[in-house]
């Protein structure tokens, strides 16, 4: 029987794809930035800098978690077709 | 595409099965769920290392040296020229002790600030020189004069005592 998921995937045949493809870019993003913020706190950190280690790791702590919650949107693996 | 294997990619393969596939093939392959599953975990182990450095600043403050530390006589050292020393501390430190002019002494820590390459005092150039990435410092005052350092040389405050030179945490550098 076709239902809406089956018709929907047959329009967009590579809904999937992008949909990876984005999260995939957002986490490298997100990693990215917290190398950068990583590499200023080492720096910083060596110059005793409390409130700069203190902010970067806030902020990466909140990307962390957002790669995390990000993931609730991978898509599923595809089903054979029964 | 038939698939032979009724459980390949179906929703009630069970997680042994595809943790532990018997083709050989599917083993290594790093599918782009995996890869993003990887990414997720390796920002998490960064926000971690984030926090591990902020908890070290905090437990681990680095302590100013204290008291007046004994070098050398100052006819030991002559105009020019540089001598190095180590101070015992948690854990020991190298510096150098550059005698700039007459009764003109400064003392800085030897570790350049970029890859702690052991710095020099070159009198022809009138610098403190890095010959690792050709760092200078400024031999007054120990701020990045060329090349990658990002910060200045930690300084020492020299004193001199009947000819004795001591050396001791700079209290001016502390107040900023
Ligand atoms: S280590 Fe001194 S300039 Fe690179």
């Amino acid at each position: 029987m076709s239902d809406f998921r089956t018709s929907q995937n047959e329009a967009h045949p590579n809904k999937t794809n992008s949909l990876m493809t984005g999260i995939i870019v957002l986490l490298i993003l997100f990693v990215s930035i917290q190398i950068w913020f990583l590499f200023g706190a080492l720096n910083n950190a060596l110059q005793d800098n409390l409130y700069f280690a203190l902010t970067t790791f806030i902020g990466s702590l909140l990307l962390a978690a957002a790669s995390f919650w990000i993931l609730r949107y991978l898509p599923d693996p595809l089903k054979n077709k029964k | 595409m038939a698939h032979k294997d009724p459980y390949d990619g179906g929703e009630n393969t069970p997680s042994w099965k595809s943790d532990f596939p018997f083709q050989a093939k599917k083993a290594t392959h790093v599918g782009r769920r995996e890869f993003a599953k990887f990414l997720a975990l390796f920002s998490g182990a960064l926000a971690l290392t984030n926090g591990a450095i902020v908890i070290k600043s905090l437990t681990f403050p680095t302590k100013p040296l204290e008291g007046e530390h004994f070098i050398c006589n100052e006819s030991d050292v002559a105009v020019g020229s540089m001598l190095q020393f180590d101070i015992q501390g948690s854990k020991v430190i190298p510096y150098i002790l550059i005698h700039l002019k007459a009764n003109e002494w400064r003392a800085f820590e030897q570790k350049c600030t970029h890859l702690t390459c052991a710095v020099r005092f070159r009198e022809d150039l009138q610098k403190i020189e890095c010959p690792c990435h050709h760092g200078f410092f400024s031999p007054d005052t120990g701020e990045v004069l060329q090349g990658p350092p990002p910060r200045p040389l930690p300084q020492l405050e020299v004193v001199i005592k009947d000819g004795k030179v001591f050396v001791k945490e700079n209290e001016q550098k502390n107040k900023v």
